[in-house]
């Protein structure tokens, strides 16, 4: 059964159609790109995975179970968490903050109801699960690449590690599947590479990445499986370099001339 | 029965040119200060007071007192944008409340200087016009005019002239104006004031009409924030347009309905637009 | 800071036992029971960022449903309380549950608000067969306390209330710290900051917003009641808007950061005007400019910048030196 099966999933915003009977399927633990023009419908089709926008028609199935009435929210704690291209933050506050914040779905999943213990004072399990967020936490910092910037704020953080902290956050949340809006847009080279590295250390521990992004010399590395969109319909998917090499897809990038 | 139709006719345009003045004064200062503006309830009042002021207690003509009525609420309205709200620019809830502050100022000032009697101005020009077999007052005939032709003449002047386009492209992409040469500081200051003192300059023609106390801009702004999502904001001509529409509506209204609960049924109404029209205009502006 | 707190909290009960002055203790008593109001006002709006301009109604109207349980039920004074509360929490949830399920953000959620917190007060106000409309209602009957070991005494005496007043401040205080301090409040405060993010990160923005507000609301039940029957007046004031932004007033006053802010705020609303004696218009003139001031210049409000100059100091920075596992209810 695939992680993620998308059917004739559909999208309208008054009479544009964003997304057009997108049938794809995401199978666990491969990491899948989405490729595309700009207003092919990417980011949009992510949205409604995620739960951020609702869905026209068409269904959505997350283990076999539709879960097109969620709210996003409720997906998040299903296991599909998805990060921002303009990473969303709490202005104010430290990295590690921000991290102890997105460590809620943990805390809930580990003591579901007994939590409103911790309103009447802090029980010996709820310090347990404390500690046991702590020690994620510090591993997320180290897989991020954060941990030396774990008390800067968020507003001072570079454009880099603003996206990182926004992959750290999702991380925080125990993803099954992590959805990312293009993470390597507006990243230096190395920033590039360092990127590269965390989400190959995520597969490796279990996480299934679904990717957006342009810099496609990028994701050609890094994804075993893409879709490539144009005008919100499906126009390939397979294996990458399949899909790369696609007349269809390279008419839709780069104009007629080009196939 | 028509008699009584078209006298509640006028005092509606009245009341709802005063709603859509308002209306619009929402919707600009929001549009181009990032705020919402309680307060311009309480420049209608002081305008109010002080046309009636100068009328009846110094003796001026009454266009006189209106025009110099105008004028002192767009002072006011300099100092009150220069002092304060130049600092809470597009800080909705700042702005929001530090104009509740100034409300409480303004109005206490008001009672203060003129005590919390109501006053009433003599009439400036009494008699009435037949109108085939109807009768019109003919003060209230003219200040529905007066106030008919401030209100068109703020559209025009919005969608007309180089000022006016300056705003709306303002509205839609700050940077952009920016980049074009719009004065961006020029023009904000210049929508406050410009709606403050629309509000005064439609508080002194009140003044003529009603009696007036030191509260009643305060009624004005809630329903004139009503008219203004009930059009939806960014769109002054449909504020101006609701405003009146929302003033017939309720003397019309009222001929028919028990009053005491008047303020009630705009308010329902007020939820109800809100919860089924999505805050979209409001919560696109970025 | 623990020391001093223990510290202020003995000279406060100690105090009435001290000081004779009725004067001095009756500013205390209406600081403690505004203060009630004052801070569960900024659980909603300083922690949790929902400008809400229902607080007076939920104030007033649980004073109007009391006193209609007791005269009309013949329900006994905390019963009636108990029943107000409840009522107040109902008509919460309701009105919270269309606000937040509409998604209502920011300027939104509170004109919604005091649209709903004038329909309250016009129904108060013309509905003369329950409520008495502008006259108002005299309460005349204390009410009556039953405590082991004191007995019944009637809840009478500026002494009385004094130690009635700070009862249910340290409750209020000691809930909303206890509550600020689980994850409800690093709930709050995520969605305070960024409820879109909040979302995402799997928090339930609509359960806990109408959580704060609940509760905000039941808090300001309490402190109605209160304040009634110590003045012993009730009237369709109590819910109106002036009275939201005396609350308000309070909070940025005293300061939104911190739990125990709006009572400062509401200590010096309190004293101010029987320091200075002024009309009743330049006390709405002072309130006002008191408002425009503090949000322009004093942001943190009094006892935020206090705190924040505190902590430049060696001493406090002791106090900081123990790192808990879950952070600290102080907000920046």
């Amino acid at each position: 059964m695939s992680l993620l099966s998308m059917n004739a999933l559909t999208k309208r915003f008054g009479g544009l159609c964003a997304v057009n009977e997108v049938k794809f399927d995401i199978e666990p633990g491969e990491i899948v790109a989405i490729i595309g023009p700009n207003g092919s419908g990417k980011t949009t089709l992510l949205n409604l995975v995620s739960g951020l926008l609702p869905i026209t028609s068409g269904t959505l199935l997350w283990k076999g179970a539709n879960i097109g009435d969620t709210s996003s929210h409720e997906r998040s704690s299903f296991g599909i968490v998805k990060t921002f291209q303009n990473p969303l933050l709490f202005g104010e506050l430290t990295v590690e903050e921000h991290l102890r914040i997105a460590s809620h779905l943990r805390f809930k999943r580990e003591l579901g109801w007994r939590r409103l213990a911790e309103i009447v004072g802090a029980s010996r399990r709820i310090r347990q699960v404390h500690e046991g967020i702590g020690v994620h936490l510090e591993e997320v910092l180290r897989m991020c690449r954060l941990a030396d910037k774990r008390g800067t704020q968020a507003e001072s953080l570079s454009y880099g590690d603003e996206k990182m902290l926004g992959v750290a956050m999702a991380l925080m949340c125990e993803p099954e599947l992590l959805l990312l809006d293009e993470p390597a847009s507006g990243l230096g080279q190395d920033e590039v590479e360092n990127l590269d590295g965390v989400l190959r250390d995520l597969q490796r521990s279990g996480v299934t990445l679904c990717i957006i992004d342009h810099k496609v010399g990028f994701l050609g590395k890094l994804a075993d499986r893409a879709l490539a969109m144009a005008n919100g319909s499906a126009l390939a998917a397979g294996r990458t370099q399949d899909v790369l090499r696609n007349p269809l897809v390279v008419e839709a990038y780069l104009g007629a001339g080009h196939a | 029965m028509t008699q009584l139709i078209l006298g509640q006719l006028i005092n509606g345009v009245i009341v709802g040119t005063l709603y859509g003045i308002v209306a619009a004064g929402i919707t600009l200062t929001f549009g181009i200060t990032g705020i919402v503006n309680f307060a311009l309830g309480a420049f209608m009042t002081l305008g109010a007071y002080m046309s009636w002021y100068l009328t009846d207690r110094v003796g001026l003509a009454f266009p006189l007192a209106v025009v110099l009525s105008l004028l002192a609420t767009m002072v006011a309205g300099v100092v009150a944008d220069q002092a304060l709200f130049r600092h809470t620019r597009n800080n909705l809830i700042n702005g929001l409340l530090v104009s509740i502050g100034l409300i409480s100022v303004m109005e206490a000032g008001i009672l203060m200087t003129w005590t919390a009697t109501p006053q009433e101005m003599h009439f400036v020009l009494p008699g009435v016009l037949q109108v085939g077999g109807l009768v019109v007052p003919k003060m209230k005939g003219l200040v529905a005019l007066i106030l008919l032709a401030v209100v068109l003449g703020t559209y025009a002047a919005l969608t007309r002239t180089w000022i006016g386009r300056a705003a709306f492209a303002y509205a839609q992409n700050p940077e952009a104006a920016r980049l074009m040469g719009v004065r961006t500081r020029l023009l904000q200051s210049g929508v406050f004031v410009y709606s403050v003192g629309l509000a005064g300059l439609g508080g002194a023609l009140y003044a003529s009409l009603y009696s007036i106390d030191a509260g009643f801009g305060g009624t004005y702004v809630l329903k004139g924030i009503e008219a203004a999502i009930l059009a939806g904001i960014g769109s002054v001509g449909g504020a101006l347009i609701g405003g009146i529409l929302l003033g017939v509506a309720e003397a019309i209204g009222s001929i028919f309905l028990p009053a005491a609960y008047k303020d009630a049924y705009g308010l329902v109404t007020l939820v109800l637009i809100l919860l089924l029209k999505p805050a979209g205009l409001f919560g696109d502006r970025k | 800071m623990r020391a001093l707190q223990v510290l202020a909290g003995l000279l406060l009960l100690l105090l009435p036992q001290v000081v004779r002055s009725d004067f001095v203790l009756t500013i205390f008593i209406f600081t403690f029971i505004l203060g009630v109001a004052a801070v569960s006002f900024n659980l909603i709006f300083g922690f949790t960022g929902q400008l809400s301009m229902f607080h007076a109604a939920a104030f007033g109207i649980s004073a109007y449903v009391t006193q209609i349980s007791m005269t009309r039920f013949a329900i006994p004074f905390w019963g009636s309380l108990g029943c107000a509360v409840l009522f107040v929490l109902v008509v919460s949830m309701i009105i919270g549950t269309i606000c937040f399920r509409y998604r209502l953000k920011e300027f939104y959620f509170a004109v919604v608000t005091l649209a709903f917190a004038e329909m309250a007060r016009l129904v108060v106000l013309n509905w003369n067969s329950v409520t008495n409309g502008s006259l108002g209602i005299a309460l005349i009957d204390k009410p009556k306390l039953w405590l082991p070991g004191l007995g019944e005494f009637t809840l009478a005496g500026t002494s009385t209330w004094y130690y009635v007043g700070l009862t249910s401040l340290a409750f209020t205080l000691f809930v909303c710290r206890r509550v600020l301090n689980s994850w409800v409040g690093r709930c709050f405060g995520a969605i305070r900051l960024n409820d879109e993010l909040a979302s995402t990160l799997g928090i339930n923005v609509f359960r806990y917003k109408l959580l704060a507000f609940a509760i905000g609301n039941a808090f300001a039940a309490l402190a109605g009641v209160l304040y009634a029957w110590y003045i012993g007046y009730l009237e369709p004031d109590y819910l109106s808007i002036p009275q939201s932004l005396a609350f308000i007033s309070m909070v940025l006053l005293g300061g939104s950061g911190s739990v125990v802010g709006p009572v400062v705020g509401a200590l010096v609303l309190t004293a101010l005007p029987h320091i200075i004696q002024l009309s009743a218009e330049a006390r709405v003139m002072t309130y006002g400019a008191v408002l425009i001031f503090t949000i322009l210049l004093l942001p943190k409000g009094i006892w935020g910048t206090a705190a924040v100059l505190l902590k430049r100091l060696p001493i406090a920075g002791r106090a900081k030196a123990a790192k808990s596992s879950a952070p600290s209810v102080e907000l920046r």
